[in-house]
């Protein structure tokens, strides 16, 4: 059988030892071709190609798809297209389907590139295995060399003996290691959701202050993002990274000292606050299409001119935030932040700071889950909204707690209780996203004053509102029974088991 | 699948020449093509630096399909594979129904190892005797090289005599023109004369005495691959195309 194709690369300087070696008496022949092209390295910013095994490469004009195990992909390539959805249509955008729609393809790295060939010749100089060689000299990193056998039928052996020449010279496979990290040292590794060590007998306080120090940094690797609006994801999540911080504030009950507390919490607040607009006005244009779903097509014109007015006030508020961010004001503050969680020694100790992690942790998980099940159990079709809203404020922090917690506990457990949990959480949102819609839209139209067409928008959103109001209701109806398969007998039991061992209920 | 044979009855007429040249054009044309080595004194495999195997030369060959499979190798030609067998015949017949046949273990292993080839040119050897019928009932054609000389003729008129004989379609004959020297006389009337007496027989496409061709065992690997634009080269380029065109190659 032909062994599948694999990518392997190395730091340029050592593609010398593959040409200076006799592998099995083949002699070794790499050619180069007599011209460079440019090349860029394209992934997204949380790097979800290389963590599935995928290397996305634009050379000249033809984009190309290498992926582990499978033969490379090759098509036409579209520079300028920001999101896989602007690709042209081909096999590379095809097997890119799975690639989220809402992050950009940045570019990694960039340079020139010199296509080669690499192979293996016998005595009667037949050739027995070649390979592609990829030669990227980055503007600025190092220069590596990607190279791909290509086994010729028969000939399988000489396949073997180069694979082994490659990884002799120091060749890794593509997923073996890091070769963004290879070209640049410097290269982020972002993770949204860094998992963070947490040790039993370790202190709330150094818990809390890890976990703070961790989602700062997050909020911090997202900011160039936001200023260059590349896309929404980065807003999405440096807000995301700031309501753990304020979580982690408020829930960690007397971890800090209380005049400390409340004045952390008062400065991450003034740090999200500015954020709140421009991610309203992105969560419009995301829902964009499904809107012009849920009204009739007479009423599709109302919606183009509401658009338009979501994208100029979208374009202000971008604009008004970045420079916000690029303020040496923003930066003092979110240094001095950092370096308090990094440092620690100006950091207050409160009551509990010195308790272990994992008692503190049951003890806030157990509260929380009893207080939901208490607010959840009264709620029926005519509990008012506020109430459900607080039960999803509920649920949310129950979640985050065991999200912090998590690796303290038995991970098939968590994951048990947590299926459930997220459907309730999934139901709780909707029915609140549908609200604040409502309320949104209701908000755009006060703004319209001045505005000629205003009927018409009126019309449309009055027509969106109706029907986001109807599926408010229906979402309604599905929250007790997604309560019901959170509150099943299993469930209990185990949330007692981790959480209350040997307590009453 | 279409499956070339390229056969001669009479030795040293540039067969195997013809063989590798059409092999690699073919090939070049972007169709999946496996080129037999059937013939122990022309060995097509040497010219693309095959060794050959000497697992193949055992009688009961054609009934290993995985030892088949095995032998093949790889040129240094994108779609281009070599068998590079020293067959015995006994076989052949076996040999080729299976390759026409898509449910036979041979065609499954084949596409199993995705060498599932669009086009087998067969290398034959010259005797006629030796080589089963079935060569020539299977062969979707049946390309000939002649040189415009008496003795040529002759045997060319045998094998169309052969063909007549046993009831083969004549149309899967498809000879040319070989070691042409526009410089000899008796070369031109040769010519004209079995061109007069065959007239659906032939091709255009001639290929003339070149030393491009007599270099090749030097130069171990197709004009068309080492001197693409020698006279030699243009008139091989020439002889696929057309027979791309009279077997339907091109469709």
């Amino acid at each position: 059988m032909t062994p599948a194709e694999e990518t392997y690369y190395l730091p340029a300087d050592r593609l010398a030892d593959l040409t200076d070696a006799w592998p099995g008496g083949l002699r070794v022949m790499a050619e180069h071709a007599p011209e460079t092209l440019p090349f860029a390295i394209r992934d997204c910013f949380d790097q979800s190609l290389r963590r599935s095994q995928r290397l996305l490469i634009e050379t000249g004009g033809e984009v190309t798809l290498l992926t582990v195990g499978r033969a490379a992909l090759h098509q036409k390539a579209t520079p300028e297209a920001r999101f896989v959805a602007g690709f042209l249509g081909g096999p590379v955008k095809a097997a890119l389907a799975d690639v989220s729609v809402l992050r950009a393809l940045l570019v990694i790295t960039s340079g020139q590139a010199r296509l080669g060939r690499l192979s293996l010749i016998d005595s009667e100089g037949k050739t027995r295995v070649r390979a592609v060689l990829r030669r990227l000299e980055p503007t600025c990193g190092t220069p590596v060399v990607l190279i791909t056998p290509q086994a010729l039928r028969g000939y399988d052996r000489a396949y073997d003996e180069l694979v082994s020449l490659i990884r002799g010279a120091g060749g890794v496979p593509l997923d073996g290691g890091n070769l963004y990290r290879m070209i640049d040292p410097q290269c982020l590794d972002y993770i949204a959701k860094p998992v963070i060590e947490v040790g039993r007998q370790e202190t709330a306080f150094d818990v809390a202050s890890d976990l703070i120090g961790a989602y700062i940094g997050v909020a911090r690797a997202n900011e160039r993002g936001i200023i260059d609006d590349q896309d929404t994801e980065f807003l999405h999540d440096y807000r995301i990274a700031l309501r753990k911080v304020r979580s982690v504030l408020s829930l960690f009950r007397d971890v800090f000292a209380p005049e400390q507390t409340a004045e952390l919490k008062a400065r991450f607040s003034a740090l999200m606050e500015p954020t709140g607009a421009l991610r309203d006005l992105d969560v419009y244009l995301l829902e964009q299409e499904d809107f012009y779903g849920l009204v009739p097509a007479s009423l599709h014109d109302g919606l183009d001119r509401m658009f338009t007015h979501i994208r100029g006030e979208r374009e202000n508020a971008q604009a008004r935030l970045a420079n916000h961010l690029a303020t040496g004001r923003y930066d003092k503050e979110i240094t001095a932040l950092d370096k308090l969680f990094t440092r620690r020694r100006k950091l207050t100790a409160g009551l509990n700071a010195s308790r272990a992690s994992y008692d503190f942790a049951r003890e806030l998980i157990w509260k929380r889950y009893r207080k939901i099940c208490r607010i959840a159990s009264a709620i029926t079709d005519t509990t008012p909204d506020a109430e459900v809203h607080d039960l999803r404020i509920q649920c949310k922090k129950l979640r985050y707690l065991m999200e912090f917690f998590g690796p303290a506990f038995p991970k098939k457990d968590f994951e048990m209780i947590l299926k459930p949990l997220k459907k309730l959480q999934d139901s709780l949102g909707l029915f609140n996203d549908y609200g604040i819609q409502q309320a949104n839209l209701r908000a755009f139209i006060d703004r319209l004053d001045g505005e000629p067409r205003k009927l018409e928008i009126a019309q449309s959103v009055g027509a969106l509102i109706a029907v986001l109001h109807q599926r408010q209701i229906a979402e309604r109806a599905k929250i007790t029974a997604a309560f019901a398969g959170f509150d099943s007998v299993r469930t209990q039991r185990t949330f007692r088991a981790l959480f209350h061992d040997g307590e009453e209920f | 699948m279409q499956i070339i044979a390229c056969y001669s009855n009479k030795g040293g007429v540039g067969k195997t020449a013809t063989a590798v040249n059409l092999a690699y054009a073919i090939a070049a044309s972007g169709k999946r093509t496996l080129l037999c080595d059937l013939d122990p004194q022309g060995a097509s495999g040497f010219y693309f630096r095959v060794s050959p195997s000497k697992k193949l030369t055992e009688s009961r060959f054609f009934e290993d399909v995985e030892r088949f499979t095995k032998a093949i190798r790889g040129s240094d030609y994108d779609n281009l594979d070599i068998l590079p067998a020293n067959m015995s015949f006994r076989d052949f017949d076996v040999f080729l129904s299976r390759m026409k046949n898509g449910q036979s273990r041979l065609k499954k292993a084949l596409r199993a190892v995705k060498g599932d080839y669009d086009v087998i040119l067969l290398d034959c050897p010259p005797n006629i005797s030796m080589l089963s019928e079935s060569v020539f009932r299977t062969a979707d054609a049946v390309v000939v090289p002649v040189i415009p000389t008496t003795l040529s003729q002759r045997t060319f008129d045998q094998l169309v005599a052969f063909f007549r004989d046993q009831e083969l379609p004549a149309k899967r004959i498809h000879a040319f023109f070989s070691m042409v020297q526009g410089a000899k006389s008796l070369h031109g009337e040769t010519l004209a004369q079995m061109r007069e007496d065959h007239p659906k027989r032939f091709l255009a496409a001639h290929i003339p005495f070149a030393s491009e061709i007599e270099r090749m065992g030097v130069m171990r690997a197709p004009v068309l691959a080492s001197a693409p634009n020698s006279a030699a080269g243009k008139a091989y380029m020439a002889l696929f195309a057309e027979l791309a065109v009279r077997i339907g190659m091109d469709r």
